[in-house]
């Protein structure tokens, strides 16, 4: 494995034009996938693989993901379910992989970490402590991403 | 009477302290605090008028404590508050009240209406007519510590996550620090990024700061819900862990509530002075600023405004402090109309975004924050309350408005030259 640490990890996401980027996202987000059962977060996910989509098409997957993430919120006030928390970070991570990228933005690098906090909600909710091996997994993705 | 509304009745009695009884005699009815109030300006409905909002506790008060008001109750001519009463007004005094405070600005003769709904609070909480969302927090603040039962084990597993995002420590009990950072419930919960942007913000400006793992959170429920030996216990316990530190400074974070109840409620809650200062994350960040101690680089794309948290600004009498850091941020900043001291609500204060029953309502006062954004033409909208928010995503998302929400600490962080270095 080449990528060793988040400072090359980021480095190296920065580096790749934004179809590639949204592929990386993707696939950082669809080891997550099954913490949301939103079918609009998958359809962003789904969309954001092909890496290719129309500007048309990102917008409208941009507003449905957009909306779920909004739904999904822990309210101030209600009780934390970390497990549903979990579905929000996926939702979270699902719009980085269809927005339109801002500049000084890493639409890969963002999903990444959201998809990392969702792993982190479901490793509370299940309370089975709170070491996760995402990142290391992540590495390895963009490494053989950065292959072909 | 049942035994409960016969508690709620004497503990409301007990609530009637002599401001209390000045504001009711005072009122002259003249309807200002109704065009203060968000509810009523966009509902259009009278019974959302604030004063009105306290009706059940004049007559109690009347019926106690005047002479007219005391033959009218022995002749019958005065009905006395009954369950059915508190529970039609349970609506008034929580769903449709955040208390805000912008009523008690504008009323002539200087009536707080937002300390005669504190106090009116305690009676409904006791007579058993709170909501069930405030008083399920409640309920985890009493058992877990946290309104929304967050444990430290949560908030540790989010340290990690930080720690590892940013390659820093988080400090975690850090004896003698200057500085101790509370976070909110919802930002353990829903915005890691404000802690990521502390550790980053305090590493530049060369701070010694820690968190502490008996006095995390800052959200204070008894304020919301109108308990307060609830809210002393929440105070007691970070007074305790800030001074078991000795630390210099207790920072309140992107929250309106937990700022009222730490700096302006809590010495009082306690009987005593604290052993340290208590400032606003907004206040620490513009020392910082003014101390040549953050530096930025870089603007936010597009035009930016500034919602003014209603317990920060109005109630707190921080409004310099974000626009000095916008001006770090935005080339092009535009104030909504109303900005500063007579900011509107977003409509989910004082407990309000807890009520489940309350979401319709809140997405019809919403209309008021909706038309002064469009006002701005702003392409971002930056705030520095975790609870505003969501509130004001929820509205956005409601009414279709593509607008960004983003948090003023995280914001800075992001423009942090040291970060854009590395």
């Amino acid at each position: 494995m080449s990528i060793k640490n988040d400072s090359e990890f980021k480095a190296a996401l920065i580096r790749l034009e934004p179809g590639r980027q949204r592929r990386a996202a993707a696939r950082f987000v669809e080891r997550v996938l099954d913490l949301s059962g939103d079918v609009r977060v998958r359809a962003a996910v789904e969309a954001a693989q092909r890496g290719d989509m129309p500007e048309a098409e990102r917008e409208v997957l941009y507003q449905a993901a957009n909306t779920a993430r909004v739904e999904s919120f822990t309210q101030c006030g209600r009780e934390a379910d970390w497990a549903a928390q979990a579905g929000h970070f996926v939702a979270k991570a699902a719009v980085s992989c269809v927005k339109s990228p801002m500049s000084g933005e890493s639409l890969a690098w963002d999903a990444a970490m959201h998809a990392r906090m969702a792993r982190t909600c479901q490793s509370v909710a299940q309370g089975v402590g709170t070491e996760t091996r995402e990142a290391e997994i992540q590495y390895g993705i963009l490494d053989e991403l950065l292959k072909t | 009477m049942s035994a409960s509304l016969d508690k709620g009745v004497r503990v409301l009695k007990e609530m009637i302290d002599a401001p209390i009884a000045s504001y009711f005699n005072s009122c002259v009815h003249c309807g200002l605090c109704a065009e203060a109030c968000l509810f009523y300006t966009e509902s259009g409905d009278p019974k959302y008028t604030p004063i009105h909002k306290l009706e059940p506790m004049r007559r109690i008060y009347e019926q106690e404590y005047t002479l007219l008001g005391r033959l009218a109750k022995w002749t019958g001519l005065s009905k006395p508050v009954t369950d059915d009463e508190l529970e039609q007004w349970k609506e008034l005094v929580y769903n449709s009240c955040t208390m805000c405070g912008r009523c008690s600005l504008v009323c002539p003769v200087g009536n707080d209406i937002v300390y005669m709904v504190r106090k009116f609070r305690e009676g409904m909480a006791v007579s058993g007519h709170a909501p069930e969302g405030i008083v399920g927090a409640t309920q985890r603040t009493i058992q877990i510590g946290s309104p929304m039962g967050v444990r430290l084990p949560a908030v540790q597993a989010q340290v990690k996550h930080v720690e590892a995002e940013i390659g820093m420590n988080i400090p975690m009990d850090a004896e003698g620090a200057e500085y101790m950072v509370l976070l909110s419930s919802m930002e353990i919960i829903n915005f890691p990024e404000y802690l990521s942007a502390i550790a980053r913000i305090m590493r530049q400006a060369g701070k010694t700061w820690t968190l502490c793992s008996t006095a995390f959170e800052a959200t204070n429920s008894g304020i919301q819900i109108g308990v307060s030996d609830l809210a002393k216990v929440i105070v007691s316990r970070i007074v305790e862990g800030a001074e078991r530190l000795k630390v210099k400074t207790v920072i309140s974070p992107e929250c309106g509530h937990a700022y009222t109840a730490l700096r302006w409620e809590g010495a009082n809650l306690i009987g005593r002075p604290y052993g340290f200062k208590v400032q606003h994350i907004l206040e620490v960040l513009d020392e910082f600023r003014a101390a040549g101690l953050i530096r930025t680089e870089g603007f936010e794309e597009g035009r930016l405004t500034f919602h003014d948290p209603c317990q920060l600004v109005r109630r707190g009498g921080v409004f310099e402090q974000p626009r000095n850091l916008m001006k770090m941020l935005a080339k092009d900043f535009v104030e909504m109309p109303d900005a500063g001291k007579m900011n509107w609500c977003c409509g989910g204060g004082g407990g309000a975004s807890a009520i489940e029953e309350g979401a319709e309502l809140r997405l019809v006062a919403f209309k008021r924050k909706k038309s002064q954004l469009e006002a701005t033409g702003a392409q971002t909208l930056v705030t520095a309350c975790a609870n505003c928010r969501i509130v004001l995503e929820e509205g956005l998302e409601h009414y279709q408005m593509d607008i960004p929400v983003v948090g003023l600490t995280e914001t800075i962080a992001e423009h942090l030259v040291e970060d854009r270095q590395a």
